[in-house]
């Protein structure tokens, strides 16, 4: 593997990494209230959430572009406030893989949390525990196995996501290219040596991490 | 007893179920026994008075606070008042205990215990553990714990803030019976240490007139009767909560000795035999319990027969109670008898009539309490 | 029920020999994305007059000769550059003797139509130009033109990290539609149909690398001799020129390499 391999892994790493802080607050919150709470509209929710599983990566882009586009909702507010672009940068690539992979996270864990218990939750009520502190004592303790394997789902997702990176981000060689971009990039240039590399590479993370996450989803404690 | 500290009000509807009611429920400090069949809304009352659930609307307080306040008229969202248990300082013990399983013994007891400096909290940590016992257990996991280790960590949990109203859900209905008979009179003996006003749910008769200063009967989903618990117990309001006592006799005794497995006990001049075991070693003072059903009648005294207990009676009072009759006599104490309508006239009974009741050794229960 | 099933089965069988009863041909044709719209409208003739069918695989000519490559069933070649044809032709992919460079084009600059005016490439080291989108340089001829250009006045390096690979032109002019960049590098004639762009600079003929579209008979084509006569309607024909003319294509008279 070239320097240049490396680094793409290494950025597509980085990149999968940081999506992920964004997943774990929101998908966090969501699954919780998902799992615990009832409201008018809870289905529509539970929907949405799901959207991006089954729709075609692309379409997910296309709103992503629309919405963080220079003359798009929030694009547009970035840009003359913050002078912030985010299409075509490594914002967009973070927020398309966090967009992707938020959905296989909330799932793992909504059904984790689901599996906890409220008796433990109850009772830590009744010992003075506010709801953050039995969020962080009880619920998210007991629930680890499945956290843990929604964020190593997330994670490899991630890392595979394509369809809406290419919309939103772009092929810009080191500054958004990731590995499956760059797969494809290169099977277009006729670089096979160059894509099978990379495929590889990709192939084993994801294996990996998959694996580990089967594993600490099966074991009951 | 002294005066009422905790006042309830308030009705829980179960969407196509039973309906809950707590109809001017007030309980002074001691231990408070709500008792009841299975499904007659004990342990839904608890919860409710814990906060864990919310009734559809009435009113709870305690001490000088308003727990809880709800008005039944749909408009009125204002003047609504809900605490939650965080803010109702209590100790709650749930029928299956709900340790922590993530947590050691250790960790278990000082959750609550959080606002507390470091080192205040690990003395009364152990300060709890040495009182209950648990010294050698402080690094297991609940997992790793007999039955009654676990009803122990789970008390010391509830007790180690110190709060103002412990709730325990039927406390000893998870242990195997051996265990439970034992551990009864401890818990007695804890709580009473404790002095913590105490409210108790059980379903076991035995385990009410043992544990509880107060009685309260609850009766599909209702409470119906409350009281002392021998009054409760021998004097039922209604035939519902006669049926639910099922005890007809009780009486105060005075345990004379113990030999073999067997014990003397006085009620008043008479002398009755009992069988010694569950009774702690130290045991006096008893509640001597003999169901009405036990109680067999006979003419003449046969001198040899297997009862133990013969007692000379004479019959005060006879009712007739459908196809049965309940035979009120006198032998030296009041004892109650259930006969058929047929047995009656077969012997003849009438008002005034000698004859001797007979009771075996197993049919007198005692429950000891330490007064 | 059984009737119903008879009738489709009868109605399928009939299709199926209708099928094979018309004589017309479809030619499959990968070109080039500039030429979309042009092709369009003179494919729509020539269906008319013809009775053949027109099947058109508009894209970077370099993704489109790595197709070809690939085994793709395309009957004709019409490339935005020379260098995919030569690729081609080196690997024996194209009928000898069916290539004709037949037309040009000029690269211009364009910026979304609300944006700040752009007089020169030299602007293009300001501050408020932060993306410049570019067809892949690889892959996309209109790309390769661009960074030739831009090596050419020596600010390719000084601007290579604002630079947005698109995988198409037609990519690059929706990127500067939607505003998401600063500036793009297109064909003439794809700013001409576009509204939502404005041409800030024409890059003169003298500066600009030379652009030429060859077209050519792809080898083992499905339909060769269909295919011959719709590249013979494309070249030199008067109403072909006028209509390429049209869109702001330049038509070549050269004669056809080998």
């Amino acid at each position: 593997m070239s320097g240049v391999e490396w680094q793409l892994v290494g950025f597509s790493l980085r990149m999968a990494l940081t999506s992920l802080l964004l997943i774990l607050p929101v998908g966090l919150a969501l699954a919780w209230w998902l799992a615990r709470k009832n409201w008018p509209g809870k289905a529509l929710v539970e929907t949405l959430v799901s959207l991006p599983l089954v729709l075609p990566p692309v379409v997910t882009g296309l709103l992503l572009l629309q919405l963080f586009g220079r003359r798009g909702l929030v694009g547009s507010w970035l840009h003359s406030t913050l002078d912030c672009d985010v299409v075509f940068t490594w914002r967009a690539v973070v927020i398309a893989l966090a967009a992707m992979s938020l959905p296989l996270f909330v799932r793992a864990v909504r059904t984790a949390f689901e599996e906890v218990d409220v008796k433990f939750e109850q009772l830590a009520r009744t010992l003075g525990a506010g709801e953050w502190r039995v969020f962080f004592t009880i619920t998210l303790p007991l629930a680890k196995r499945g956290v843990l394997a929604g964020t190593l789902l997330a994670f490899a997702r991630a890392l595979g996501e394509f369809g809406a990176t290419i919309m939103v981000a772009g092929n810009i060689p080191g500054r958004t290219t990731t590995l499956p971009v760059a797969i494809y990039q290169a099977v277009e240039n006729g670089e096979d040596a160059h894509a099978w590399t990379l495929a590889g590479v990709s192939a084993v993370i994801a294996f990996a991490a998959v694996f580990i996450s089967e594993k600490l989803l099966r074991r009951k404690t | 007893m002294n005066g009422k500290i905790l006042t309830a009000n308030f009705r829980k509807q179960f969407p196509g179920g039973p309906e809950i009611v707590a109809d001017d429920l007030r309980i002074g400090g001691g231990i408070t026994v709500l008792f009841g069949a299975s499904g007659s809304g004990k342990t839904t009352i608890l919860r409710c008075l814990a906060g864990l659930e919310i009734p559809d609307e009435g009113e709870i307080k305690f001490g000088g606070e308003s727990w809880f306040q709800k008005s039944g008229k749909r408009k009125a969202e204002s003047g609504n008042i809900f605490a939650p248990p965080q803010k109702r300082r209590i100790g709650f013990v749930p029928q299956d205990y709900a340790l922590f399983p993530h947590l050691s013994v250790v960790d278990n007891i000082g959750y609550g215990l959080k606002e507390l400096p470091a080192t205040e909290r690990t003395l009364r940590v152990a300060e709890t553990l040495h009182w209950l016992g648990l010294e050698d257990l402080e690094m297991r996991r609940p997992r790793e714990l007999s039955g009654g280790q676990q009803q122990r960590v789970a008390l010391a949990r509830a007790v180690v803030r110190r709060p103002k109203l412990l709730l325990l859900d039927e406390p000893l209905a998870a242990l195997d019976t051996p265990t439970r008979l034992r551990l009864r009179g401890e818990l007695r003996q804890l709580l009473r240490q404790l002095g913590i006003p105490t409210i108790l749910v059980t379903h076991d008769r035995f385990e009410a007139l043992a544990l509880g200063d107060e009685v309260v009967v609850l009766h599909a989903g209702r409470n119906v009767q409350q009281g002392a618990a021998p009054d409760v117990f021998s004097q039922p309001a209604n035939l519902a909560v006669a049926e639910i006592t099922a005890v007809e006799t009780i009486l105060s005794g005075h345990i004379l000795a113990t030999r073999d497995g067997l014990a003397t006990v006085a009620v008043g001049a008479t002398r009755l035999i009992a069988l010694a075991k569950d009774l702690p070693p130290a045991a006096r003072a008893v509640y001597v319990c003999i169901r009405a059903e036990d109680v067999i009648l006979i003419r003449n005294d046969v001198a040899q027969s297997s009862p133990r207990n013969h007692l000379p009676a004479t019959v005060r009072e006879l009712g007739r109670e459908g196809p049965l009759v309940r035979v009120t006599l006198d032998c030296g104490f009041s004892l109650i008898a259930l006969l058929t309508q047929s047995a009656c006239e077969e012997l003849a009974l009438q008002k005034g009539e000698q004859l001797f009741a007979l009771v075996k050794t197993p049919q007198v229960h005692l429950i000891s309490f330490a007064g | 029920m059984k009737r119903v099933f008879t009738s489709l089965f009868a109605s399928a069988a009939l299709l199926f020999a209708a099928q094979n009863e018309i004589r017309a041909a479809t030619v499959t044709v990968f070109a080039a994305a500039s030429l979309t719209d042009s092709l369009k409208q003179i494919a729509a003739g020539y269906e008319k007059n013809s009775g053949d069918k027109i099947v058109f695989n508009f894209a970077a000519s370099g993704t489109l000769s790595r197709q070809i490559e690939a085994g793709a069933p395309a009957d004709i070649f019409f490339s935005a550059d020379e260098t995919k044809a030569d690729a081609l032709e080196k690997k024996g992919l194209l009928v000898r003797g069916t290539r004709k460079s037949l037309l040009g084009n000029s690269l211009v600059i364009v910026t979304p139509t609300d944006a700040a005016a752009i007089h020169s490439p030299a602007e293009f080291t300001n501050a408020v130009v932060q993306h410049i989108a570019l067809g892949e340089v690889k892959t996309v001829p209109c790309g390769t033109y661009a960074k030739a250009y831009l090596e050419k006045l020596s600010l390719w390096s000084a601007i290579e990290n604002k630079v947005v690979p698109c995988e198409s032109v037609r990519a690059v002019l929706a990127a500067v539609e939607s505003g998401n960049v600063d500036v793009g590098f297109v064909y003439k004639t794809d700013a001409a149909i576009s509204k939502k762009v404005q041409v800030a600079y024409e890059v003169p003929a003298a500066d600009a690398p030379k652009i030429s579209y060859p077209v050519a008979l792809i080898k083992d084509a499905p339909q060769p001799d269909a295919a011959k006569k719709f590249i013979g309607y494309l070249d030199s024909d008067a109403a072909t020129a006028v209509l390429f003319k049209q869109f702001g294509f330049i038509v070549l008279t050269s004669p056809t390499t080998e």
